[in-house]
């Protein structure tokens, strides 16, 4: 390889990507929970905002997951 | 006029996070730029699944996505051409046999290529028109939002220009290009988030795929069955003009020599990576008309004022988009869809600005203002002009208000600069005898070529049935212009030495040898990405 010091990587981004996605993830998940029912006429009475919530979760989770393991494991080694 | 979408503090709150949290990145950024290949390259240190995000979505910007969903609602599923035949076997190419060149020889843009293969000349013609188009399209880009939040939010054009503005000033002065490709990144994500739900709820809606194909027109469901000839689809354009002009010239010169989108590659951490940069892009590329085809299919089925009616009144198509956010989005995640509009226009400014920069620092004031200054003074330098070329960016977006069509525009100014250049890279990396002024003189004469043509279209001495058949053959005829041009011009002409050339040229270039493991392996993505793009083209044929 053409260098041998490590390679200088910035911070990880999946560590704010995660968090955004995450935050908007639990403010739909709450606000269709909990928020105004008249509003999903328009989505053929679909309460999308819960719905899309739990996946943004779910993403959010996926990266910040992996995020943590990615470091433990750095530190680890 | 009353505006077509409502937000409320939902919303809003969206809104407000993606902004703050794009700021908090570039900040962040701030403290690893210390040389000036750290501000303009990410200091080459990124892995390839950032950067082909980043390299798709610099291709991703709002304007495309709402111009596609209009064209969608238009044309019906030929919109697909844009994506399948017009870009992945151009991204597979960059990645098989043009990055090599690129990354290995070490040269921080695309001018500078052009320096060291040909001449000086020939680097400063496209530096110089490279950084005008970039600002152009920054502007066009900055004004389309700017008009769109206008007519939906009610905001008014200067107070969007301005934020947007502000904000994307801000995390490219302190991040560079990581923050640009960081935030296109973001950007991926919220655009996919953001549309996914408009698609899932409009396709409920109809009955799903079936009940869509059952409300359109049978011919909006055929990419290549109607392209025999002009006059039988709705593009008016044949199926030669669509793989020549648009899959052939327009595409490789705009995925091959654009410096927007190769500096992404170029950010890369080595040169396996740099070259999978475009090979793995090039799946979620393939995927990107669920989010813009089917949209446009949807407006189309299911808002009355798209439904198809010969000879009658033709509906304002660029309002497509947001009319089915208007019509099925309840708030909440009205706001993730505003939301990943407004961070795809962001990031498209984002983009071109930190092309400018770095073109600007590198190939114009480095080059031929003040040469041999201390890298410390070009980071400056690079960071100086981040902030001209926003303003100069609001000022074009004032300028491009008297453009009538937006989209049509955009295509025109790749058909002047982008289709010839393509020609002058392709001789340039596999036939050594190409010399330094059969290069330079053949873009000159390719660029000429497309005026002439767009001159003699505008006088109406050549016809076509439509303004897209225009460019692509206007494309086309640039191309070969400037690729015929290059090789009299190099017949006559004394060609480089070929010491000077070795990393350069195709067959002077020692093979990178690769023990990598074959899912690592750039061929074997290739291979993968065109198969897929064949069997999608025969299921929709």
């Amino acid at each position: 390889m053409e260098s041998s010091e490590p390679r200088r990587h910035f911070f990880d981004l999946k560590i704010p990507l995660g968090s955004l996605l995450g935050f908007y993830g639990l403010l739909l998940l709450v606000y269709g929970l909990v928020g105004p029912r008249d509003i999903y006429q328009k989505s053929a009475n679909l309460d999308v905002n819960a719905i899309w919530g739990v996946i943004m979760i779910l993403i959010s989770a996926a990266f910040l997951l992996s995020a943590f393991f990615e470091r433990r494991n750095r530190s680890n080694s | 006029m009353q505006p077509v979408i409502s937000m409320n503090f939902i919303d809003y709150m969206i809104l407000g996070a993606y902004v703050l949290v794009t700021i908090v990145v570039g900040y962040a950024l701030k403290k690893y730029m210390k040389t000036s290949e750290d501000f303009f390259l990410s200091g080459r240190s990124l892995p390839s699944w950032i950067t082909s995000l980043a390299f798709l979505s610099a291709n991703l910007g709002a304007l495309e996505v709402i111009g596609m969903v209009a064209n969608s609602a238009k044309y019906g599923i030929l919109t697909v051409h844009f994506y399948w035949i017009g870009a992945i076997p151009a991204m597979i190419f960059l990645g098989l046999f043009m990055m090599p060149f690129y990354y290995s020889t070490k040269v921080r843009s695309v001018p500078e290529y052009l320096k060291h293969r040909y001449n000086e000349a020939t680097r400063g013609l496209n530096a110089l028109s490279f950084a005008i188009m970039t600002l152009l399209m920054s502007g066009i880009s900055m004004y389309a939002m700017a008009l769109l939040f206008e007519l939906t939010l009610g905001w008014s054009l200067t107070s969007s220009i301005l934020l947007s503005a502000l904000v994307v000033l801000i995390y490219v002065f302190f991040g560079g290009l990581s923050s640009s490709i960081y935030n296109e990144v973001i950007q991926f994500f919220l655009i996919w988030l953001g549309l996914l739900p408009v698609v899932y709820i409009g396709l409920h809606a109809v009955g799903g795929f079936a009940g869509l194909v059952s409300r359109i027109p049978p011919s909006f469901m055929h990419a290549w069955q109607h392209m025999g000839s002009a006059s039988d689809n709705p593009m008016g354009v044949d199926w030669l003009g669509v793989v020549l002009g648009l899959g052939f010239v327009l595409s490789f010169g705009y995925w091959t020599t654009d410096f927007l989108v190769v500096q992404r590659a170029m950010a890369s951490e080595n040169l396996s990576a740099a070259r999978r940069t475009p090979l793995i892009a090039s799946f979620p590329k393939m995927l990107v008309p669920i989010i813009v085809v089917v949209p446009g299919l949807l407006a189309v089925a299911l808002l009355p004022q798209f439904k198809v009616v010969p000879g009658g009144p033709s509906p304002d198509y660029n309002s497509a988009l947001i009319l089915m956010f208007a019509r099925y989005l309840p708030n909440g995640i009205l706001g993730l869809a505003i939301t990943g509009l407004l961070a795809s226009f962001m990031s498209g400014m984002a983009g071109n600005v930190t092309a400018f920069n770095t073109v600007w620092t590198y190939d114009i004031y480095g080059s031929y203002i003040k040469p041999n200054m201390p890298d410390e003074h070009y980071l400056r330098m690079g960071k100086y002009a981040t902030v001209f070329g926003v303003v100069f960016s609001i000022g074009t977006a004032y300028i491009v208000q008297s453009f009538p069509n937006l989209m049509d525009y955009m295509q025109l100014i790749f058909t002047f600069f982008n289709a010839p250049l393509f020609a002058t890279f392709l001789l340039g990396m596999f036939w050594k005898r190409t010399t330094p002024w059969g290069g330079f003189w053949g873009l000159l004469l390719g660029i000429m070529a497309a005026a002439t043509h767009y001159l003699m279209y505008q006088l109406h001495i050549v016809h076509y049935s439509s303004e897209m058949a225009a460019n692509f053959y206007q494309a086309w005829w640039a191309w070969c212009t400037d690729f015929v041009m290059t090789i009299v011009i190099s017949l006559f002409t004394k060609p480089k030495p070929e010491s000077e050339l070795v990393g350069l040229v195709y067959g002077l270039t020692p093979k990178a040898h690769s023990d990598e493991r074959f899912f690592r392996r750039p061929a074997f993505w290739g291979i993968l990405a065109l198969v897929v793009m064949v069997v999608l083209n025969l299921l929709f044929w």
